[in-house]
């Protein structure tokens, strides 16, 4: 466990890289592979500029990715598996690398769209720049197979030094280009991209990533939160911009600013509902923290159910998969 | 049926644990020894329990997971006073939230 949230930390880390050490993880993963070392090494400040310095590169020859990273990995797993047998295999990546996956499959996913859409002028230049972007090895990226490996041996230890210490990098057979890690990552809780008052994802560079709990949004938009009116929320066309206000401006606030009123009270909470034009009702239950905030007070909080709840036991019992005859907590912190 | 913060723990009739998981073997233990029923990724903080038992999880983010604590157990976390839950086996329930054209799970 504590070498998955070692792992976890990679994954997350911003700042500039260590370059004497990624260089020095480069060509020990080269050497491992069987290859000479490369001749130039290029550093990039974002994957969108190393997508660039590939583009831009001569005599660089054909990418050894498969030598490098897919075909020591997939070796090693094998090697793993069949020590361990399914079962233990099973076990293993469930408690490491399965705990990263989610979460570091998306940002690399997000990455990846942004570079796409930053680089591509016309359509049919698209397929060309996600080639490139289907050269890379995933540096920190990598963090979740990386920590299924972890201290099983010394085959991937190259690969694992430029991830503990840059993030993604193009091998070719007589160059290299690596990019350097984010300056800036904002996550909520789930590990989604979460950010109200500017980009979620920055490099150095300026390429950078805005979201709102894991919802793309452009930057635009952010800047318009905080002038946010009842009104100008009521009028947003967009159901799923809407929905961002609304988060954003406060569930609580908008219902006190907007005049809602409660729907129904018992003992598990309040249901309130907001009427909007042209798109289901807004139905949330307000609940109260039963465990008290370190001043004393108690924390309420409000979460959205669908449309059709009655009551509040029904929207709280909901919340957990549960019809409301069944929902009856004999103790709650 | 216990609740802390954003997690049901429902009493389950042993009857009812399905047989290819009555013998599964269970999720490994977090670094302290305990069984992590959910864990925020950012903070850190964990609705963890101590004690002799298992944990079994299916496969997706929203499937229960299955709690069987022959002894008993405690379920702790970092903001939320702990509740000593009996011997016996539980479903253990994410919180979720409705999102219109989707479902996701609270994490707090």
């Amino acid at each position: 466990m504590q070498q998955v949230n070692t792992w976890r930390a990679v994954a997350a880390a911003t700042g500039a890289a260590d370059r004497a050490a990624a260089e020095e993880g480069v060509r020990l993963a080269y050497r491992s592979a069987g290859l000479p070392e490369p001749e130039r090494i290029v550093w990039a400040a974002s994957p969108k500029e190393a997508v660039k310095a590939v583009e831009l590169l001569s005599g660089a020859g054909k990418s050894v990715r498969e030598e490098v990273r897919t075909g020591p990995w997939a070796e090693e797993r094998r090697r793993l598996h069949d020590e361990l047998g399914p079962a233990g295999w099973a076990e293993l990546w469930s408690a490491t690398g399965a705990q990263l996956w989610d979460t570091t499959r998306e940002l690399a996913e997000r990455i990846r769209a942004g570079v796409v859409s930053e680089l591509v002028e016309r359509p049919e230049d698209e397929s060309d720049v996600r080639l490139v972007l289907l050269d890379a090895v995933l540096g920190q990226h990598d963090a979740a197979w990386l920590s299924a490996f972890d201290g099983r041996g010394e085959r991937l230890t190259g690969l694992a030094r430029v991830a503990r210490n840059a993030g993604w990098w193009w091998p070719y057979e007589h160059a290299v280009v690596i990019s350097e890690r984010p300056v800036e990552l904002h996550r909520d809780e789930a590990g989604r991209l979460d950010r109200g008052d500017g980009p979620a994802l920055a490099f150095s560079d300026g390429f950078a990533l805005y979201a709102w709990r894991g919802m793309p949004v452009p930057a635009e938009f952010l800047d318009e939160l905080t002038s946010l009116t009842p009104e100008r929320i009521r009028v947003e066309e967009n159901a799923e911009l809407r929905r961002v206000m609304l988060e954003y401006y406060g569930y609580d606030r908008y219902l006190a600013e907007s005049g809602a009123q409660p729907v129904h009270r018992d003992e598990t909470g309040v249901l309130w509902r907001i009427a909007l034009e042209g798109d289901e009702d807004v139905v949330m239950v307000e609940v109260v923290n039963s465990t008290p905030e370190p001043d004393g007070t108690y924390r309420t909080y409000w979460l959205r159910v669908p449309p059709a709840t009655r009551t509040a036991k029904e929207g709280v019992a909901w919340t957990f998969g549960l019809g409301q005859e069944a929902y009856e907590p004999v103790r709650q912190t | 049926m216990y609740r802390q913060g954003d997690v049901l723990i429902v009493s389950l009739d042993e009857s009812a644990v399905p047989a290819h998981l009555a013998d599964a073997p269970g999720e490994r233990r977090d670094a302290r020894g305990r069984l992590v029923l959910a864990l925020g990724e950012v903070t850190g903080h964990a609705h963890a329990v101590q004690g002799p038992g298992r944990l079994l999880r299916e496969a997706g983010p929203l499937d229960p997971m299955l709690l069987h604590l022959p002894e008993g157990g405690r379920v702790v976390h970092e903001e939320h006073a702990a509740i000593p839950l009996p011997k016996g086996w539980y479903r253990v329930v994410r919180q979720r939230e409705y999102v219109p054209g989707s479902v996701r799970i609270v994490a707090d």
